[in-house]
């Protein structure tokens, strides 16, 4: 009488069913979790080059938020591997359009430099002394650095400071940069080599 | 390695460093503004995807229309379409055919000389004083 115990029931669609609609739930939180991971490592250097372009904190913002809604709607099913490419060839076309817009309107905003704001840091240097905190000096040296280095990639055209932004802050290589700025290789190339003459004749060896 | 490579290389290093710098120091505000837009991104990818029902939704409207189309030409075939009229006509139909068809009567015609409508004036005429 065991033996029939344990015989299997002849139908069993519906729990099939159950467990592919279970498998695919857990596939679309798998790929959630994924494109999270993926953003939070990216947005703040995304933020930085939108800004970096745009000049303008909220309009890098909004050129961030629409890159990514973007990405999450159209190819968050493609291939993790080719979402960072990806992400920044929609940042570029979201800072083209509005580089557009605003040379419509006019260039209204002058030169900002990113600015942290140390009164809202998570950090409270009290609290956490002692600390790695740099001394007030080197601090200075290197906003002094910073703001340098941001007036001079001003300067550059779009696309060398694109080529150079890609490279130096998100770390791309010429093949990924070349995807993200719908370009040849050989073309990230040209334009990040000009892009370092022209820094490095601008600010020559600066120190940090 | 040539000493304008090598300063090259210097330069980028220093260029990452304080970009990577810069990026540390993006304040709160705006690490919260990002970590919100993040989370209607993603949002956006947890929601019930609309594509199947999209694609189904011509499909489930060509049905509907096929079905109402039959049913209209149900309505209006040419039986029902005259009133008071539930079968009958095509017997109608069949009795034109039958005199079309019909010779005899051509023959008839043909072959008379006016002594029949004479004959049946007669017979008309003797019914109705016979009725009297």
């Amino acid at each position: 009488m065991s033996g029939f115990a344990t015989l299997a029931p002849p139908y069993s669609m519906p729990s099939a069913s159950h467990d592919d609609a279970d498998l695919s739930t857990s596939i679309a939180q798998a790929r959630s979790r994924a494109l999270n991971g993926f953003l939070a490592g990216i947005e703040l250097k995304a933020f930085k080059i939108a800004q970096a372009a745009l000049r303008h904190e909220d309009d890098a913002l909004d050129a961030v938020q629409d890159a990514m809604l973007q990405l999450a709607r159209a190819y968050s099913d493609r291939p993790a591997e080719e979402w960072k490419p990806l992400f920044y060839r929609i940042l570029e076309n979201r800072i083209r359009d509005m580089q557009r817009r605003r040379t419509v309107r006019g260039r209204v905003l002058a030169w900002l430099p990113f600015r942290s704001d140390d009164d809202e840091d998570d950090v409270d240097p009290i609290a956490q002394a002692p600390s790695d905190e740099p001394s007030p000096s080197r601090k200075l040296e290197i906003e002094e650095a910073m703001q340098a280095l941001d007036k001079a990639l001003d300067t550059l055209p779009r696309r060398q400071q694109q080529a150079f932004m890609l490279r130096t802050l998100e770390g791309m290589d010429v093949a990924q940069t070349a995807v993200a700025m719908g370009c040849s290789e050989g073309s990230v190339k040209t334009h990040y080599f000009r892009a370092l003459q022209t820094l490095r004749a601008q600010l020559g060896d600066f120190q940090t | 390695m040539s000493p304008q490579d090598e300063r090259s290389t210097g330069f980028e290093e220093q260029a990452r460093a304080v970009l990577a710098e810069s990026v540390t120091r993006i304040d709160s505000r705006i690490r919260s503004r990002l970590n919100q837009a993040r989370q209607a991104a993603i949002a956006e990818v947890s929601r019930p995807s609309r594509r199947p029902r999209l694609l189904l939704m011509p499909a489930a409207g060509a049905v509907v229309a096929a079905v109402l189309v039959a049913m209209v030409l149900w309505q209006h075939r040419p039986d029902s379409a005259l009133p008071g009229n539930d079968g009958g006509g095509q017997m109608v139909a069949a009795e034109d055919l039958d005199l079309i068809a019909d010779t005899d009567g051509l023959d008839m015609l043909q072959d008379s000389d006016g002594t029949f409508y004479e004959w049946a004036a007669g017979q008309a005429d003797a019914g109705a004083e016979t009725s009297t």
